[in-house]
């Protein structure tokens, strides 16, 4: 577990501006995420939203036949909970932690509040919302067109860009159950990386030991969502939000 | 200018308060769409948003540069172009005529402006929003577990909700696009649910003749997206 982080750690708190930043911080809860937890279970209301530092969490849809597979990857970039603010009072999808960390959590209402004051952080959060829908696309199409390597691949790689360190704790029951397939298959596919050089995978740890080899890999859809979310916060200069995200709200 | 005093077609806007309907009324524009039309391709600019009536649109996405792949269908419940709201420039999807028929369309500029000014509207759009990413978590889950047929039941019953009508138009091509497959498998799947009298089809003319059939023979993918959020 990293030492203590701080809360603009999170990409989405640190570019929003001094005012709104400030008044949410007193609010801002510190918390650590510990693998396997469940932050969110399909079905059930929110309490609060949650904005990982250095966790990465994994966003699962819950098919009615128990079947579940993984749509989204979050970690340092995003947040987790967006349906509240669409008016959704439960979610959908369950929402599961994937390598330990640390995160920052706020009371739903409180958020909402904020939301609805309609200014730079409803904005940011729309932002975030419209590159999240573009990973759940392509996460659809990855599920329908691409093999269970390149997937593995492409979360890899999505899921290093979201940590500070190569090396990530997941038991392959977990790969299993994010990629929707058979724990067989995940096994192979891994075994398939670590014969080419590209991972190391032992006990539930996978180290990545050749990143250049898995971009080569990779199917077309970690280019294209890690496109929308360089895109999400690339023209907020940081300190100055104002001229993309509208001017501060006052208290 | 449209008459006000007619029923609106599309459901999104008739949710609307009243007053917020007569307000954005003059910046409403009704237009006739034909099947196959693009209305907007992807990665380009998003010039208007469509809320469709009795038409139905598809939002696909590229696939390794060559295919298309439906990932959500948007009719009366909906609205196309979400995407300049949220604060994109560019459309995420290329946004397709399924069937043809009417819709009200709304300058995206203007549509942008009016969402961060208004609440009701706002509101609405999200809620909206939510529905959208939903049917697009689904389709990621659905086509990882569901076989071709199942998908193909559960494809027709949407379109049947969108369309108000257990007849319409669409092509085995297009019906691909939906399932992503080949049109080879798409004339399988059809052909097995025809077998079991639940659609007929010619030409690309579809009859669902057993809608209870039909949903029964669909994965729980439908019940689950369109029974949570309400039929279309």
């Amino acid at each position: 577990m990293p030492t203590s982080p701080l809360p603009r750690q999170n990409h989405l708190l640190a570019a929003l501006p001094a005012a709104e930043f400030n008044r949410l911080e007193g609010d801002l809860e510190r918390v650590r995420l510990s693998l396997g937890e469940v932050l969110y279970e399909s079905g059930c209301k929110l309490s609060h939203v949650y904005f990982p530092t250095s966790a990465i969490v994994f966003l699962l849809y819950v098919l009615e036949d128990g079947g579940m597979a993984e749509v989204a990857i979050i970690g340092n970039e995003g947040m987790l909970g967006i349906f509240m603010f669409m008016g959704g009072e439960t979610t959908p999808s369950r929402a599961v932690v994937q390598s330990a960390g640390w995160g920052y959590r706020l009371k739903a209402e409180r958020m909402n509040t904020e939301f609805k004051r309609a200014g730079p952080l409803m904005r940011l959060l729309l932002r975030y919302t419209q590159a999240l829908i573009s990973q759940i696309t392509q996460t659809a199409v990855c599920n329908r067109h691409h093999s269970i390597d390149q997937q593995l691949c492409r979360w890899l790689l999505l899921s290093m860009d979201r940590l500070s360190s190569d090396t990530l704790s997941m038991t392959q029951d977990l790969i299993a159950n994010m990629l929707g397939v058979r724990r067989e298959g995940v096994a192979e596919a891994a075994a398939k990386l670590q014969r080419a050089g590209l991972i190391r995978y032992s006990r539930g740890r996978i180290t990545v030991l050749d990143r250049p080899g898995l971009e080569q890999r990779v199917c077309e859809c970690y280019a294209v969502v890690k496109r929308e979310f360089d895109w999400l916060l690339s023209d907020i200069p940081p300190g100055d939000p104002k001229h993309v995200l509208g001017p501060s709200m006052p208290d | 200018m449209l008459p006000s005093h007619l029923p609106i077609a599309n459901k999104l806007l008739a949710s609307l308060p009243r007053s917020e309907y007569q307000r954005l009324l003059p910046q409403l524009e009704m237009v006739q769409l034909t099947e196959g039309e693009v209305l907007c391709e992807a990665g380009t600019l998003m010039r208007y948003v469509y809320f469709p009536c009795t038409a139905l649109l598809s939002l696909l996405t590229r696939v390794d540069e060559v295919e298309v792949f439906a990932v959500a269908l948007v009719g009366r419940e909906g609205v196309s172009s979400v995407a300049c709201a949220l604060g994109s420039q560019t459309s995420p999807f290329r946004t397709l005529v399924q069937s043809p028929g009417t819709a009200m369309r709304m300058k995206a500029r203007v549509f942008t402006a009016e969402f961060r000014a208004t609440a009701a509207l706002r509101e609405v759009v999200l809620a909206y929003v939510l529905q959208l990413t939903l049917q697009i978590s689904q389709t990621a889950a659905c086509n990882r577990f569901h076989v071709i047929e199942e998908r193909l039941a559960r494809w027709l019953l949407m379109t049947r909700d969108r369309l108000s009508s257990d007849h319409f138009h669409m092509t085995h091509e297009m019906l691909g696009n939906l399932l992503g497959v080949r049109r080879v498998g798409v004339t399988h799947a059809a052909h097995a649910l025809k077998q079991r009298h639940l659609i007929d089809y010619s030409r690309g003319a579809i009859d669902i003749v057993d809608g209870i059939g039909l949903q029964a023979a669909a994965c729980s993918c439908y019940r689950m997206v369109e029974g949570r959020h309400g039929k279309a």
